[in-house]
């Protein structure tokens, strides 16, 4: 199918196309007869490729407000979400064994926190309200002397809600034995991310949700001192040492180049782009809000403007989400899990039906996100949902 | 999930969806919209004969095209109590995955209860 002919894209939350300079600056580097050098090798070639890695590290720890030396390399956030929670578990495992996390996280920390139960290790899965908030007092309430790691996403990948994760940050400082993970794979581009001010531990990366190439993602391990030791991590995998250790295997140059260009891109535009993206957001809820019948999801006070879902009354999701397929690229929820024909779990942990679950769309907001599109999905969802509504007899 | 062409075109089309009112209307209902599927027939009679057919869906695609096919498939058909055919070439027509086998057994109770109106009432 060219180009023209695709639905109008509205999933950035699942994947963004590559920025085009990105993908110029990928492709030189791996045409390049200068660039191609295994970064840990010592000759020319590659002390160039790792003066690229280097570049792009700082590139990617500017973008978030972390140093350098605090980025570690990994294939996406999954891959990082997984050193940070097994990394920590592992390590501390003589301190403690309880675990603080949230119900609506995202798979990637769900499942390995479920595996660390199986093995015998405490999970607290902390409740959000209607929301979508967790309130800071329940992970307080949460907090226990074996607590090793709170694990919470920042922008959920589902409703956009922020969590507040500098009042987390400061629990945990005060609690001192417990590691304050952040799954910020949403998050650049769309908000501010401070790593230091956050008073976060561990900060998970992705390149492809902020424009960048696929398979590249970063974990911030904190380098702070202070009135706490280091927080330290158990590597997952063996058989080279790069990474000071925490991650073995020969970095990818042109990802990693590309990760960082990506990263300096999106904060650039960052005040830009979210004044835009909150006019169009604005735009689509009031057009869908028209239709009748149609909830919104999640606290709208505490959102990023990129991600919109909403629950359609009276029509069947997977209805829903046929009719629309041949106009719209939608989705419903995280596309990690939207294969599955289940409800949404992050959804349903808010209070809504299994029905309204099923039956609801996210729209992905993003740089190349115009009002047009944005006219073009609310009469979309205009007609088919009367038409499904009408065969409904609703 | 993805679709074959039977499937699509008669999910998009829906002919046939709606109510029918007046003398020898006949109409059965099986499933729940709380329970994800939920299907209406309602048939017109004229001396042993179906004359006019339409069907209200709350259901996946599968389940609105099924619906919509059968309201189809029926017109100018005697009033027996059975499907157009069977579940089993059905689901092989709309190529209905096996975990979805149960809505058409809704639709079947569906259609059956407005038969078994129409035969009962007649």
């Amino acid at each position: 199918m060219n180009a023209a002919a695709m639905p109008v894209y509205l999933d950035h939350a699942a994947t963004t196309p590559v920025d085009p300079r990105v993908a110029a600056r990928m492709a030189e580097v791996l045409n390049s007869e200068s660039e191609f050098g295994n970064p840990a090798s010592g000759h020319d070639y590659g002390d160039t490729a790792g003066a690229l890695i280097e570049a792009a590290r700082a590139q990617v720890a500017a973008a978030v407000g972390a140093c350098a030396n605090e980025v570690v390399w990994t294939s996406g956030a999954t891959e990082a979400n997984n050193l940070a929670i097994f990394g920590v578990a592992q390590y501390y495992r003589d301190s403690g064994r309880h675990i603080i996390t949230t119900r609506i996280e995202h798979k990637s920390v769900l499942d390995p926190c479920r595996e660390l139960e199986r093995r015998g290790w405490r999970i607290s899965y902390l409740p959000p309200d209607g929301g979508g908030l967790v309130n800071p007092d329940q992970v307080a309430a949460a907090l226990h002397p074996d607590t090793v790691l709170v694990s919470m996403v920042q922008v959920n990948n589902e409703i956009g809600v922020v969590q507040d994760i500098a009042a987390i940050g400061a629990l945990c400082a005060k609690h001192g034995g417990a590691r304050l993970h952040v799954d910020a794979a949403q998050s650049v581009g769309k908000c501010a991310v401070d790593f230091a001010a956050l008073g976060v531990d561990l900060l998970s990366l992705s390149a492809h949700k902020a424009y960048g190439p696929k398979g590249a993602g970063a974990l911030v391990v904190s380098q702070r001192g202070g009135a706490r030791a280091r927080v330290q991590l158990m590597p997952l995998q063996f058989g080279g040492g790069q990474e000071r250790g925490l991650r073995a295997g020969t970095l990818a140059t042109h990802q990693a180049v590309g990760m960082g260009m990506a990263f300096a891109l999106a904060a650039g535009q960052l005040q830009e782009e979210f004044a835009r993206i909150g006019q169009l957001q604005q735009r689509l809820w009031q057009g869908l809000s028209a239709i009748g019948g149609v909830l919104r999801n999640g606290n709208a006070q505490h959102s990023v403007p990129h991600l919109l879902n909403v629950s359609f009354e009276g029509v069947e999701g997977e209805s829903l989400l046929a009719a629309v397929r041949p106009h719209l690229a939608v989705s419903t929820g995280s596309a990690c899990t939207s294969s599955l024909a289940e409800p949404s779990f992050v959804l349903r942990a808010l209070g809504r039906s299994e029905r309204l679950s099923e039956s609801s769309l996210r729209f992905g907001l993003g740089r190349s996100s115009s009002e047009r599109d944005i006219d073009t999905a609310i009469a979309v969802l205009a007609r088919e949902v009367a038409r499904l509504r009408r065969i409904a007899g609703a | 999930m993805k679709y074959n062409e039977q499937t699509r075109r008669y999910f998009e089309t829906a002919a046939r969806a709606g109510v029918l009112s007046g003398p020898s209307v006949y109409r059965g209902a099986a499933g729940n919209r709380e329970h994800g599927t939920w299907v209406q027939f309602d048939v017109q009679t004229a001396s042993g004969i179906l004359k006019e057919a339409r069907f209200l869906a709350f259901g996946c695609p599968h389940t609105i095209a099924v619906a919509a096919w059968v309201a189809e498939q029926v017109l100018g058909q005697p009033v027996i109590r059975r499907l157009p055919d069977s579940v089993q070439a059905i689901s092989l027509q709309f190529a209905v995955p096996v975990e979805k086998l149960g809505r058409l057994l809704i639709i079947e109770d569906a259609w059956l209860a407005a038969l078994d109106s129409a035969i009962t009432e007649a």
